[in-house]
C-alpha cells in the first residue's frame, strides 16, 4: 500500500513536471524556449522532488472555509465584488460535492490555489512589470471585465500590446475610482452643493441668514431648512458649525445692547471695557470669516489638476478651522450670559472665576479679555490709593463713600462693597486699600494736611510706578499689592506722625486720664474742697458756671496750671441732666472736649464710657473724702479724752464704748475704701494706661490706634466693675458708698453731741449764762441731743446715757448693715470674670478676716 | 469505478477548475487534475506551489506570457 501510493505520487510529479514544462514552448512568447529535453526534464522533475519532500506539513491549519473566505476577502479588497461573487458561488458548490470521486482534501486544493495565484501577482507585479513600464500596473483586462472568460483574452492582450496608459483601470487606482464614484453619487444625491453649503454656514457665522441655514426661532439656533435633500450627517454638521453662529449672535447681542441701549450708568466703566475687549475679539474673528469666505471658493491646489478637485473648504475643514474660534466664542457667551446683570467689581470678579482654566489658550485669552476689564477698575485703585480721590461715577468701585460728618469720616465714611470686591483681590488687601485711602482723606479733610501728597509720590516712586494713569493690569495683583503696601505704609506713618505731633495725641490722652479719670491727685483734692459744699445743694440751684470758675481756682491752686493751656482749655464742667430730688454730687462731672481730628477717637460714645468712668472714680473720691472728714473729727485728741474724765461711771463707759464701736466701723470702711481705690488707682488705671502706651508705640495705622484705645477704655470700664456683666457688684458697691456716705453724717452726729455734752457739762456747772446759750442751741437744733438743757445735772447725765444708747443702736445697725454688705460683695467677688478682681479679693481680705468670719455667720 | 463516481470526479474538477481561473493561477485543466491527485495523496499543498511556481518561472524570465494561453483546450 505504502509502495504503490509511493509510485503514484512520483508518477504523478513526473506528469507534473512534464506539462508544467510542456507548457513553456507553446507560448506565443517572442522568445520561444528550447528547454524540453530530457536533461532538462531530469533536473526539473530531481528539484520538483526535492521542494516537495522539504515540505511535509503545511503552515497554517487545515480549514476550507477559511482559506474560501479568505479568499473571497481578498478579491473583494481588489474591486472585484463580482468574482469574489461567482467565486463564493464555485465555493459552495465545490465543497457540496461529497461521497466516491470527489476531492477529499478540499482545502488543500483551493489553498494550493490561493498560493499560485498569489504566486503569479506578485511575479507579474514584481521585476518583470518594472521592466516594462515602471510606473503603471500591467493592464490585466480579465479584472476589469469582471470575468476571466478566454476570450477576454484578446482585448486585453491588445491593449497591453498597444502601450495604452489605461490609468484607470490599474488595480492602485481603483481606490481612487471607487472615490470618484462615490464623489458623483453624493452629487446626485444632494440638491446642493457643499460649496454653497460652506458658504451658508460662513454667512450663519456672521449672524446672516443664508440661503439654506436660516435661524430658526423654535429650536433656537440656525440649522439647515428642513427642504433642502442632505443626508443626515451633513445637516447635523452644519448645525454643530452653526453653534458659532448662535453664539456670535449672543455676544453681539449684548454689546450692541450695552453700547446702545442702556442707559451709561447700567453699564459702568467696566462693562463699557468688557464690551470694548469683546468688540476687538469679534473682530479678529471677522478676520479670520474673511480669510476663509475668500477661501472658499478657490479650489484646492493638487498635483493633478483634473477638473474635478473639490473647492477648498468641504464643511469638514471648516469645522477645523472653528475649533480654537468655537472655544473663545463658547467663552465669551458664557461670560456675557453671567455679566448681563453685573457691574464692576463683581462683572471683573465673575470673569476672573472663568479664568482659573488649565487650557492654555482659554487661559490666554481670559488672561488678555481680563487686562482690559480690569484697568478701570486698576486705575480707581491707584487714584483712590494715591490720591484718595473716588472716581467711581457709575458706583463699581469696591469702596463707597457716605457722606457724612468729618468726626465719623474715619469709621463711616466708607466701607467696602462686598459684591464689587473681585475675587482676585483679597479681603486683607482690599481692606489695606481702604484704609489707605481713607487715610489721604481723613488728612486731607480733618487734619487739614497736605503734607500726604509728596508721600504718596514717595511710596509710588517706592513702588515702582508712577503717579500716572495706567500702569497697573490684571495679573499684576503683585505690583498692585507692593503699590498698596509702600503707600499704605507711607501714608499711615504720615498720619500718625501728625496725630503724634501735630495734634498731640499722646498728651490729650494723658491729659484725659489726670483730669477725667482723676490721675492728678492734688487737683482732684482742691477741687472736692472747693466745689464739695457748693454740690450738697439741690441740683437745680447750682449754677454750672460758678462751678466752672470752682474748677478753674481747684486748676490754679493744683499743679495742674504748669500743663498746657490748650489742654486746661478743653476741660469743662458738665451738668449731666438731673431729676427733682437730685444734689449737686449726682449731676457734676468733667467734659474734655476732644476737637477734630481727635474726636475721631474721643467719640461722643467714648466720652460717655468716660463719663461713667469718671462718675464712678468721683463717687469713690467723695466717700474717701467724706470717710477723711468724719476722721478728722473721729481723732481721739486730748480735748475729748479730758472732758470724759469729768463724766460718771456708766455714762462714761457707755460713752467710750460707743465711740469705741464707731471707730471700730470707721477703720473698717476706711480698709474697704482705701483699699478699693488703690486697686482701682493701680491695678485698674496704671497697668492699662501702660498697656496703652505700648500699643500707642506699636501702632502702625490710626485702626491700630482706635483699637487700642478701645481696648484700654474697655479693660478700665471692666475692671472697675462697670462693665455689664459686673452690673449687681457695681450697685452693691453703690449701696456701700451709701452707707458710708450715711456713717459719715451719724459720726458726725455722734461728735457733735458729744461736744455739746463736754461743752454742757462745763456750763452747767459754772452759771447759768449757758442756759441762755444752750436754750439758743435748742432752737437751733431739732436733735434729740437739745433736749437736755434745763434739768440739770441729774437730767443731763440722763440724756447723754439716752443720747449714746440711740446712737449706739443706730451705729450697730450700721456696722450690721456694712457688714453683711461688704460680705455680700465679697462673695460676689470671686465669680467675676476679671482676673484682676482676684487681686481686690486678696487685697480686702488680706488677713484672711471676712473669709473665717463668714462660715461662721 | 461505477458511472456516478466518475461523474462527481468531473463535476468536483469541474468546479475547481473555475475556481482556478477566477483566481488566475494560470493552470490547465490537466495540471490542475494532476495537482489535485497529489493533494489527495496528502502532499503539501505548499511545496506543490513552490513546484508550479518554481519550474514555470525556470524557463522564461517574464512568466506573465504563459497566462494568456494557459486555457489551451487540450485537456
Amino acid at each position: 500500500m505504502e509502495d504503490e501510493d509511493q509510485q503514484k505520487t512520483i508518477d504523478l510529479i513526473k506528469e507534473l513536471v512534464h506539462r508544467l514544462l510542456s507548457q513553456n514552448p507553446k507560448t506565443p512568447n517572442p522568445n520561444p524556449n528550447p528547454n524540453p529535453n530530457p536533461p532538462d526534464f531530469d533536473n526539473s522533475l530531481r528539484y520538483a522532488i526535492r521542494i516537495l519532500s522539504s515540505k511535509l506539513a503545511p503552515s497554517i491549519a487545515p480549514d476550507a472555509a477559511a482559506v474560501a473566505e479568505s479568499i473571497k476577502r481578498r478579491l473583494a479588497t481588489q474591486g472585484k465584488s463580482s468574482q469574489a461573487l461567482s467565486f463564493a458561488d464555485l465555493y459552495n458548490k465545490f465543497a457540496s460535492k461529497t461521497g466516491p470521486g470527489s476531492v477529499n482534501n478540499k482545502w488543500a486544493v483551493l489553498y494550493l490555489l490561493k498560493i499560485i495565484s498569489e504566486d503569479r501577482k506578485t511575479a507579474r507585479t514584481g521585476p518583470g512589470a518594472a521592466l516594462l513600464l515602471p510606473n503603471l500596473g500591467l493592464g490585466e483586462p480579465e479584472l476589469s471585465n469582471g470575468s476571466r472568460v478566454p476570450h477576454g483574452s484578446k482585448r486585453g492582450d491588445k491593449g497591453w500590446e498597444n502601450g495604452v496608459l489605461l490609468v484607470s483601470k490599474d488595480p492602485e487606482n481603483l481606490r481612487e475610482i471607487a472615490f470618484r464614484e462615490f464623489v458623483n453619487l453624493v452629487r446626485e444625491e444632494n440638491e446642493v452643493s457643499e460649496e454653497v453649503l460652506v458658504r451658508d454656514v460662513l454667512y450663519a457665522c456672521q449672524g446672516i441668514d443664508g440661503k439654506y441655514v436660516k435661524f430658526v426661532a423654535n429650536v433656537d439656533g440656525y440649522a439647515l431648512l428642513d427642504t433642502v435633500n442632505v443626508p443626515r450627517a451633513t445637516r447635523i454638521m452644519i448645525r454643530k458649525l452653526c453653534e458659532l453662529g448662535w453664539l456670535f449672535r449672543k455676544v453681539k447681542e449684548y454689546i450692541s445692547q450695552s453700547l446702545d441701549r442702556f442707559p451709561t450708568q447700567d453699564v459702568g466703566t467696566v462693562g463699557q471695557a468688557f464690551c470694548a475687549a469683546l468688540q476687538d475679539e469679534l473682530s479678529e474673528y471677522y478676520k479670520l470669516l474673511a480669510v476663509l469666505e475668500a477661501q472658499s471658493m478657490n479650489p484646492i491646489p493638487m498635483v493633478s489638476e483634473t477638473a474635478s478637485s473639490p473647492n477648498y473648504l468641504s464643511l469638514r475643514r471648516l469645522s477645523v478651522w472653528f475649533a480654537e474660534p468655537m472655544v473663545k466664542m463658547r467663552l465669551m457667551a458664557v461670560l456675557v450670559e453671567k455679566c448681563k446683570v453685573l457691574r464692576g467689581g463683581a462683572m471683573a470678579g465673575a470673569i476672573h472665576l472663568h479664568a482659573q482654566h488649565g487650557d492654555p489658550l482659554v487661559h490666554e485669552f481670559m488672561r488678555s479679555l481680563l487686562q482690559r476689564v480690569c484697568s478701570p477698575l486698576f486705575e480707581m485703585v491707584r487714584s483712590w490709593v494715591l490720591e484718595g480721590e473716588l472716581e467711581d461715577i457709575f458706583s463699581e468701585f469696591f469702596i463707597v463713600s457716605q457722606p457724612v460728618k468729618a468726626e465719623s469720616l474715619w469709621r463711616e465714611g466708607y466701607r467696602l462693597h462686598a459684591g464689587m470686591l473681585p475675587s482676585f483681590i483679597s479681603q486683607s488687601l482690599a481692606q489695606r486699600i481702604l484704609r489707605t485711602g481713607k487715610s489721604i482723606n481723613f488728612l486731607r479733610v480733618c487734619c487739614d494736611d497736605r503734607g500726604w501728597a509728596d508721600t504718596a509720590t514717595e511710596a509710588a516712586a517706592a513702588a515702582g510706578t508712577t503717579t500716572r494713569r495706567g500702569n497697573l493690569g490684571y495679573g499684576e495683583t503683585d505690583a498692585l499689592e507692593t503699590l498698596v503696601d509702600e503707600a499704605a505704609k507711607r501714608i499711615d506713618k504720615h498720619l500718625l506722625d501728625v496725630i503724634y505731633t501735630r495734634y498731640k495725641f499722646k498728651e490729650h490722652c494723658l491729659a484725659i486720664k489726670r483730669y477725667l479719670l482723676l490721675g492728678q491727685g492734688d487737683f482732684v483734692q482742691y477741687l472736692m474742697d472747693i466745689v464739695g459744699p457748693e454740690l450738697s445743694e439741690p441740683a437745680n440751684t447750682i449754677s454750672s458756671f460758678q462751678l466752672a470758675g470752682l474748677l478753674e481756682s481747684a486748676i490754679r491752686s493744683s499743679n495742674a496750671q504748669y500743663d498746657d493751656p490748650d489742654i486746661l482749655d478743653r476741660l469743662r464742667v458738665k451738668m449731666m441732666p438731673h431729676g427733682s430730688g437730685d444734689r449737686g454730687w449726682d449731676v457734676f462731672s468733667l467734659e474734655y472736649d476732644a476737637r477734630v481730628p481727635l474726636d475721631t477717637v474721643f467719640t461722643e460714645a467714648v466720652m460717655a464710657r468716660y463719663l461713667r468712668i469718671f462718675n464712678f472714680l468721683w463717687k469713690l473720691r467723695r466717700v474717701e473724702h467724706a470717710l477723711i472728714g468724719a476722721w478728722k473729727t473721729m481723732k481721739p485728741n486730748c480735748v475729748t479724752s479730758n472732758s470724759f474724765t469729768k463724766l460718771h461711771g456708766p455714762v462714761k463707759l457707755q460713752l467710750l464704748s460707743t465711740l469705741r464701736r464707731c471707730q471700730v466701723l470707721w477703720d473698717e470702711m476706711n480698709h474697704f475704701v482705701t483699699n478699693l481705690q488703690y486697686y482701682i488707682m493701680f491695678e485698674v488705671l496704671e497697668v492699662s494706661w501702660s498697656n496703652f502706651s505700648n500699643e500707642l508705640e506699636a501702632a502702625r495705622d490710626l485702626d491700630d490706634l482706635l483699637a487700642a484705645h478701645e481696648k484700654y477704655l474697655h479693660s478700665i470700664v471692666e475692671k472697675s466693675l462697670l462693665g455689664e456683666r459686673s452690673q449687681p457688684l457695681y450697685k452693691s458697691l453703690f449701696v456701700l458708698f451709701d452707707l458710708i456716705l450715711r456713717f459719715r453724717s451719724h459720726a458726725d452726729r455722734l461728735y457733735e453731741g458729744i461736744h455739746e455734752l463736754q461743752s454742757r457739762t462745763v456750763t452747767s456747772s459754772k452759771s447759768s449764762h449757758g442756759r441762755t446759750q444752750a436754750r439758743r442751741q435748742k432752737t437751733d437744733k431739732s436733735s434729740e441731743s437739745g433736749l437736755w438743757v434745763d434739768d440739770g445735772r441729774k437730767a443731763l447725765t440722763q440724756r447723754a446715757g439716752e443720747f449714746l444708747q440711740n446712737m449706739g443702736h443706730e451705729l450697730d445697725a450700721l456696722a450690721k448693715e456694712f457688714a453683711s454688705l461688704l460680705e455680700g460683695f465679697l462673695s460676689q467677688l470671686p465669680v467675676q470674670q476679671h482676673i484682676d478682681l482676684k487681686f481686690l479679693l486678696f487685697r480686702l481680705d488680706f488677713t484672711e478676716f471676712y473669709s473665717r468670719s463668714r462660715p461662721s455667720t | 469505478m461505477d458511472p456516478e463516481a466518475t461523474k462527481t470526479a468531473r463535476e468536483s474538477l469541474d468546479l475547481a477548475f473555475h475556481m482556478s481561473n477566477l483566481l488566475d493561477t494560470g493552470l490547465d485543466r490537466h495540471t490542475l487534475s494532476v495537482l489535485i491527485a497529489l493533494c489527495d495523496l496528502g502532499l503539501n499543498p505548499e511545496a506543490l506551489a513552490a513546484v508550479v511556481k518554481e519550474l514555470r518561472r525556470e524557463p522564461t524570465s517574464p512568466p506573465p506570457p504563459p497566462s494568456p494561453n494557459a486555457p489551451s483546450p487540450a485537456s
